[in-house]
Order: C-alpha cells, then structure tokens, then sequence
C-alpha cells in the first residue's frame, strides 16, 4: 500500500504490463492509429507501442462518452401498437489510457451540460464506469493554446491518475481516490526519489514553455457580446468557412446531438448523433430557418463557447486542444478570430 | 447567472430515463382545419393517467416511433384532466404521419417540458389574449384554465385572428367563448369569403381598434412570427410595458431539455427557460434570432 | 517554376483589380497559421494584398466560393478549379462577365501527409519543406532530405492532364506542360490495387473506411459541384439516409454524392484532402471520372459552351447497357 504522500513511477516498459494488470478488470481503451487516423480503440493486448509516436488523437475521448451515434432505446411494432425496449448497456468499466489534460478539462466541461436541469442518462452512466488516466503532453502542437484556457500541458485536475514523463519513465500521481486504488493494486510501480520529482517538474515547465499559440481570455465573453450584432464583422469572418461539421465533431467540449427514428419492418430504434451549429439543417422551422445564412451560424459557435456557456456555467466551453485548427480544410482559426476582435461600446451580457 | 433551478418541476419519467416516450393512445381527432387537427389521447399507462400533471403553456415531445418526435405545446386545459390534447398542423414527415393517425393508434410522448404562464403574475389581473392561426393553441389551454376559474381573474378580451374563415382554429372554442358573457371576443380574418360575416383586418390593426387598455392588465400574444413582430409596437402604443406582455417561442427542438443545443437563443434554451417569456426577457435577449 | 514572381504578379494584377473597380473581391490565398498550410482570402481590401500568395501548399479549390458571391470576384485558380469554374458556367450558376480568372499554371501541391509518412515527423516538427525542380527537400533540424516529386505530390497532381488553367482572363506565369504519361500510373495506384482486388475483399475495404466516417460532410462542402441549397441528406419526404454515421448511411451517402457530381468533379482532390479521417474519397472520385472519360468521352470542365455532361444526350452515345 503506497503512503498518501508518496510519488510513484512506473518504467514505460513496464507499461504494457499495467495494461495487462488492469485489463481483468476493464476495458482498456488507448490511442492507436486506424489507416494513419489516431483515434481511441481498445488495446489490442500486445504492446504499449503507442507511447512512441502518440500526440494526440483526431477524434476525442469525448467520443467514448457521447458516440457519434447511440441507440436510446429499440421498439416492436404491432400494428397500432408498440413496445419499447431499452438497450442492454454494459456494466464492465473502462480504462481511458493517455488521455491528455484538455481532452480530459473538456469532459469535466461537458458533464455539466449533460447533469443539468435532466440528468442524461446514457452519457453520465459511461462517466461513473470511466476511468481516467492521465497523460501529460511533452510535444504539443503548434495549434495547441492550452495554456490561455486556465489550463496546461500537465494540468491534472479531472483524471485519477496523472503520468509525467520524465524519461525512461513515469512519473505517477494520484488524483482521486479511484486512482488511489488503481495504483495501490499493481506491484509495477516504484517509489519515486526526490530527483525523479524534480524532473518532473522540469518536464512539465518544459511543456508549458512550448505552448506557443496564446490567446487572451481576459474578458473575452464581454467583448464578444459587445459585437454581437455587428452583420458586416460576422460576414467577414464566416467568409472562408464551409459550413461543415469538422470542428464541431471533434471538439472535445462540443455536444450537440440529433435525434433520429428507423422502423424497418417491425423493428425500429431511436438514435442518438452527433450534430452540429454549423450545418443549415440545425435550426430549420418549418416555415423559417433563424440561422440560415452562414454567418449567423459561425457567430453561434463562437459566441456559445466563449460567451453563452460562461453565463451559465462560468467556464470557456473551449479547453485549447487545437484540433480545429489542426483540422479545418480551409485553415479557419478561432485564436486569429479571437485575437482581433472589433471593440465596441460595451453590452453587459447578463441580460436573462 | 448561472442556470436557474428547474427541479421544482413535476416529472414523469420513464423508466427513470428521461428520453423514453410515454405510450399514449388517441381517443379522438378532430379536424380544425383543412391541415389542423387536434389529437385527444391518453395514456396507456393506468397511474400516469391520475399522477399526470402539467400548467398552461407548458409542451411535450410527441412521436411517431419510426417516424421521428417533435414539440407541440399542449392545448388543452389542465383544469379539464379526462384527457390531453395538442392540436398539430401538417409540414412535415411526422406531422403527416400523425395526421393519418386515427383512433386506437398509439404515440410517445415525453414532457411536460418548459416553463408555464406565470398563473401568480395573472390572477386579479385583466387579461388580454391575442392569437393569429394555430398560435391560438397554447392560449387555448390558459384560456379555458382561467375560465375555469373565473373568479379569479379581471376581464377577459380575446382577439383572433387568421388568414381566412376556413382557416379559423377552434371554431367551437370560439361559439363558446362568444356566448359566455364573461368574455369578449372579437374573431377577425385577413381576407374573408362569401359566407364572411364578421370582422375583416389583420390581427395587429384589429387590436389597435379593439384597444384594450393597459390598466392592470397583461397581454397574451401568440401566433406567426411576424404577427408578433407587429403586436408587440401595438401594445406599447396602447400603453402595455414590456413586462406586461407575454408570449410563446417556437424553435426547432430535438430534446427538449436543454441537452442538444440547438432551440437557444443567445444563452437560454427556449426549451428550459421558456417557451413563456415577456416581452421585457426577449427585449434583453443576447441574440434577435427567434 | 518560379513562385516568387508568380506571386508578385499576382499581387500587381489583384491590386489593379481592385483599385481600379473591375472587381469588388479578390479571392486568393494567403499564409495559413500553421506552418506550411495556406488558407483561402477574401478580401475587398488593397491593404490586405501584400497578403496573398503563390506556393506548392495552395491546395484549396476556390471556386466552392463562387457560388453565392455578389458582384464581380477576381479569384486565383491553378488547372483543376479553373475547369471547375467552367462546370460552373455550364451549370448557369455564375456568369462568366462577373469573374476574373487569375490563372496559375501549376506544377503540383506537396502533399504533407505524403512527407510526414517519409519524414517519420509530424508537419508542425519540420523547419522547411521547399520544391526544388524535380525535387522537394525536407529540412528537419537542419539535416536536409531529398524526395522526388512523385513520392510527395498529391494524387491528383501526379495525373493531372491540364495543369495550367484552360479558361483564364490573366495567367501568372510561363504555361506548365502536363507530365503526360510519366507518373499516371503512381497517380492511379491505389484505385488499380481496388480494381484488382475481389469483389467481396474490395467491400470490406469500403465497408471497414466507411466505418469511420463521421458524416461531417466536409468532402461535400468543399467541393464546387456540391451547390444544392439543401442536399439529399437533408431530406425528409423521403428520407433517403439517416443521419446516423453508419457504414451502410455513410457508404451510400458517398456513392449518391458521386452519382450526383458525375461529369463535374475535376479531379481537384478537395474531398480527400478535406476528409479528417482519411477516407480515399479519390478513389471513388477518380474512377467514376474515368468511367465518364471512356463511356462518354467527356472530359469535365473544358467548354463552358457545351452543355452540362448529365444534362445533355448525343447520338453517338454509348447505349450498349439499354436493354
């Protein structure tokens, strides 16, 4: 049993056999690459091979959580009449391996859209059988901006466990109790000597110095609400956007879903899936589409992240992973929109 | 503002999980208009139907399993309980598949969502409905509450209107709301026909001329969009403030509890926060995109 | 080719267009905000000029934006947009009085995934990546790689028949020649390996990349044939797919888009490049373009005065598959 107080570490060759350790228990889930896509799978029970060349996924944990597509429930038809059915969902636990300190920021984001008011089933019964272990990144990337959303490299604030690398090794800190647990079970670990601390600190301060791309957050939500209604500002900006679904789906904070219904035969289900501001569709009326033109949607998006979400919950629905940039076609970047915004006399946005 | 508390809220969930429909069974349609129909129908389930409760301007999810699943608000009255009823206009998929419905077919529903109209802000109070086409269906359900309780409440105008007679909603609401002396109610159409005896003009105009006064009243607007757009000025030239003036929102809606994002206007889910709210509440909305 | 004076040019020719009002936008690139990408620029502005540029990253097909642009537009096209912009003309969606086409003759875009595989690095990790002739050389924390251009351009580029725009109102530079038969069959690799696989190996395939679409629907808008106001997808009454990213949604979503764009898409390599998840979308793009080349010989974009290809009959039309 590890004294609370005590730092750990694990060898990274002893890795795979932690995975090994913890797969009685759980599914284990790490990054591994799909035809050069690095996404979340299952460990494939072998190797910690991943270590090597993992930076960050495409698509993110939040994935695991709130699948791009979910059934909700099954039903039977018989002629007039229906009978609905639950879909058996698992009890087994999961292991999210390497999960990095936006990625796991941005759940802690998304839960409290997900508990609020009506409590979402099906995303909060995967958190409570989720386990998160951390890993802090040593090679951001240069569309990284962590660090301006009170965050960073190394951030261990929502995981159980939080591993530094600090080598041929890493460096293990518990978090949460669960973690705790995970940790006291395995003999794979070694008490860390006060060096191994101080590399690890070194590491982290490292990492935080890369974190090139910045931006100030310093009353962002009251100078966007202050241009809110500026047309020509938004039609600018919204130009070179093509309205497709990219930095929605994989942005880890974004959650919008569509509900869908399929009867074939006599057997249908309801499906959950991912949806996105960006797309026409989204809040199309019958008879009129508030958000028809392109711009009006592009401020949406921006404004709900770091406007509207901080009114409710009082934090940026943004956590600087980057991925957006990263992977916009056409190179549209939030840190450029929000590095340059018109000043106007200023709005108080507290208005409901 | 951080979120506001909802949990006061009755809620009937099934199966504890917030997303599975009720199965309720429509008992009666009744045609309203030539795309219009109102749908009474009742739980299957023995208990829900004595537990159920729901207020006035509060809407629910209804579904075709297979089909898909969509807000309606609920246009009967809580105060008259044998049954539920929302009245559904044909745009769309679902809606035309409930349309074909007849009785004995079985829908979901999933509610009552939404906040109501504020019964506490209206009692003693002069009220002043003002509908155009379908928007008379969630004033419908307050309207029939207050007359219910009658005693409770000052004077009672109601103004309607709609494109054409045979667009008028509610025809018998509306006999009945003419012969009960308590209540004045003045029908009008935009265009008329042959048979057209009544008032001619648009809803907005008729309610300039009708001007019903301000004093210790508050005015319920519901209808098309525009005809709101165009009511509201009406009512502050009367004298009404934004305060005293209510409405319903529509906005497309997926899962109804602030969950998918999608009905908000600026901050609020039209969804969770209304689809009831003052004319003062939208004049500060964030966004002018409802 | 040189694109340092391609660019000063276009800069002089953008600059004229404005100041002297013959157009009210110029749509070029300009430097992306990570390294060795580009991002379009839409600009009414002389002061943002000295913005735009000419380079092997500048990949993205301009012409998506023309479809809904008010007033006259100058846009920069290398050889694939500008017969995407002719398909455009053919479809009545622009009027040709109301763009300037400033046409670059291009001689192929680096692909970047292409150079992370053979690099073993990441884009972001590189220090240079610069085309030299025949060449393109890597430079990586100051070693310096040497690749040949048909192991780092895009698909697309290494088969590409009209590299130099054939409808155009200012061309930038000396006309490029295609390369002709030298790197078709590197271009067309991947779609011969489908081609020779079985049929039933040859779905899996398909059925395993679809899996991981997410119907983000970025290889739609990307692309300039893709101009319906509401595609089928959004269609309700019927509802020809669900919006569900199953394989099988995904899978047909994919084969109806082609069906749709048959004898517009110019092989521009938009969808591919676009797609997050590195689906081969060109793959399927490519082969219906052959397939139009040899049942129709119909080449898209070439004549705007001839009439769009699914909207036109001639009687010398291949009806061997008329029962």
């Amino acid at each position: 049993m590890i004294p609370a107080t005590e730092k750990v570490k694990i060898n990274k060759k002893d890795v795979a056999k932690l995975l090994g350790e913890w797969s009685g228990e759980f599914t284990v889930l790490v990054p591994s690459r799909d035809e050069g896509v690095v996404k979340w799978a299952r460990w494939d029970g072998e190797d910690a091979s991943f270590l090597d060349w993992y930076r960050n996924t495409i698509v993110p944990p939040k994935a695991i959580f709130l699948p791009p597509m979910e059934e909700m429930f099954g039903f039977q038809k018989d002629k007039a009449s229906y009978r609905i059915e639950l879909p058996v969902s698992s009890e087994r636990k999961q292991l999210i391996f390497g999960i990095r300190p936006c990625d796991a920021k941005a759940l802690a984001i998304l839960d409290m859209n997900f508990s609020d008011a009506y409590e979402d089933p099906y995303y909060l019964a995967k958190r409570k059988r989720g386990v998160l272990i951390g890993l802090g990144c040593a090679n951001p990337y240069d569309s990284c901006f962590c660090t301006s959303l009170d965050s960073s490299p190394n951030d261990a604030t929502n995981v159980d466990v939080m591993l530094t690398d600090i080598g041929d090794e890493f460096l293990v800190e518990v978090i949460t109790n669960q973690g705790r647990e995970l940790v006291a079970k395995t003999s794979l670990v070694q008490v860390a000597a006060e060096t191994d601390e101080v590399r690890a600190e070194e590491a982290k301060e490292a990492a935080y110095g890369r974190v090139a791309r910045k931006i100030d957050t310093g009353s962002i939500k009251e100078k966007l609400l202050s241009c809110f209604e500026d047309k020509d500002y938004w039609e600018e900006v919204a130009a070179k956007c093509i309205s497709c679904g990219i930095c929605t789906f994989l942005c880890p904070t974004c959650y919008c879903f569509d509900i869908s219904d399929e009867l074939v035969k006599n057997q249908g289900e309801r499906f959950r899936s991912w949806d996105s501001c960006a797309f026409p569709l989204y809040t199309k009326m019958p008879m009129e589409n508030p958000r028809q033109q392109k711009w009006r949607r592009l401020r949406q998006k921006v404004c709900h992240k770091y406007g509207f979400y901080p009114i409710n919950f009082e934090v940026i629905a943004c956590t600087g992973c980057g991925r957006c940039i990263r992977l916009c076609p056409v190179n549209w970047d939030i840190t450029q929109i929000l590095g340059n915004l018109p000043t106007k006399e200023q709005l108080t946005p507290e208005k409901c | 503002m951080a979120v506001s508390d909802i949990s006061y809220r009755p809620r009937f969930l099934a199966g504890g999980n917030v997303y599975l429909p009720h199965l309720a069974v429509i008992e009666k349609t009744v045609d309203e208009t030539h795309d219009t129909k109102t749908l009474h129908f009742n739980f299957k389930d023995e208990k829900l139907r004595r537990d159920f409760v729901f207020e006035s301007g509060q809407f629910c999810l209804l579904s075709v399993l297979g089909v898909g699943e969509a807000p309606f608000c609920v246009s009967s009255s809580p105060t008259r309980r044998d049954h539920l009823e929302c009245t559904i206009r044909q745009v769309g998929r679902l809606t035309r598949a409930l349309h074909r419905f007849g009785e004995g077919a079985e829908i979901g529903f999933r509610g009552p969502y939404g906040n109501c109209f504020p019964l506490d802000f209206l009692q003693g109070k002069n009220l002043v409905f003002v509908g155009g086409g379908i928007g008379l269906a969630p004033l419908r359900s307050l309207i029939w509450n207050v007359i219910d309780n009658r005693d409770r409440y000052g004077k009672i105008d109601i103004i309607y209107g709609a494109r054409s007679p045979a667009d008028l909603c509610f025809s018998y609401d509306l006999e009945a709301w003419d012969k009960d002396e308590t209540v004045n109610i003045v029908t009008t159409v935009d265009k008329g026909d042959d048979g057209w005896t009544g008032r001619v003009g648009l809803v907005p105009m008729v309610l300039e001329e009708v001007a019903p006064s301000p004093k210790n009243s508050v005015a319920i607007v519901c209808g098309p969009p525009i005809m709101i757009r165009f009511t509201f000025p009406v009512l502050e030239k009367l004298g009404f403030t934004p305060e005293q003036m209510l409405t319903t929102l529509e906005k497309r809606m997926k899962c109804g509890i602030g969950k998918c994002g999608r009905c908000n206007i600026g901050n609020i889910y039209v969804c969770r926060d209304g689809p009831v709210f003052s004319y003062a509440q939208i004049k500060g909305f964030i966004s002018s995109e409802y | 080719m040189n694109h340092k004076e391609m660019e000063k040019k276009l800069r002089r020719e953008a600059r004229a267009l404005l100041e002297q009002g013959k157009v009210g936008y110029i749509i070029g690139f300009e430097a992306g905000s990570l390294k060795f990408t580009t991002t379009p620029l839409i600009t009414s502005d002389t002061g943002d000029i000295s913005r735009l540029v000419v380079n092997p990253f500048i990949a993205n097909n301009l012409s998506v934006y023309l479809a809904g642009v008010k007033g006259r537009v100058g846009i920069v096209v290398k050889g694939c947009d500008s017969r995407s912009i002719v398909s455009l003309l053919q479809d009545n969606k622009i009027a040709r009085e109301d763009i300037v086409i400033l046409g670059v003759p291009c001689s192929g875009l680096i692909d970047l995934g292409k150079v992370e595989e053979l690099v073993g690095k990441e884009r972001d990790e590189l220090d240079d990546i610069a085309r030299d002739g025949d060449r393109v050389v890597v430079t990586d924390n100051g070693n310096n790689s040497e690749f040949p251009i048909h192991e780092v351009l895009y698909d697309n580029c290494l088969g590409c028949e009209f590299p130099t725009p054939q409808e155009y109102d200012i061309l930038l530079g000396e006309p490029t020649l295609p390369a002709g038969d030298r790197y078709q069959a590197v271009s067309l690799m991947k779609i011969k390996q489908l081609k020779d696989m079985p049929a039933q190996q040859r779905w899996e395939f398909w059925r395993n990349e679809f899996d991981r679409c997410i119907r983000c629907y970025a290889c739609r808008n990307i692309c300039p044939a893709c101009f319906c106001q509401r595609c089928f997808v959004e269609e309700s009454e019927p509802q020809w797919l669900l919006p569900v990213p199953r394989w099988q949604d995904n899978l047909m979503f994919q084969v109806i888009r082609n069906i749709h764009v048959a004898g517009r898409c110019t092989d521009c390599g938009g969808c591919e490049r676009a797609c997050p998840v590195n689906i081969p979308l060109r793959s399927l793009t490519r082969e219906m373009y052959g397939i139009i080349a040899e049942l129709f010989h119909y080449k898209p974009g070439m004549d705007k005065d001839t009439a769009p290809f699914l909207a036109a009959y001639e009687a010398t039309d291949t009806e061997d598959f008329v029962r």
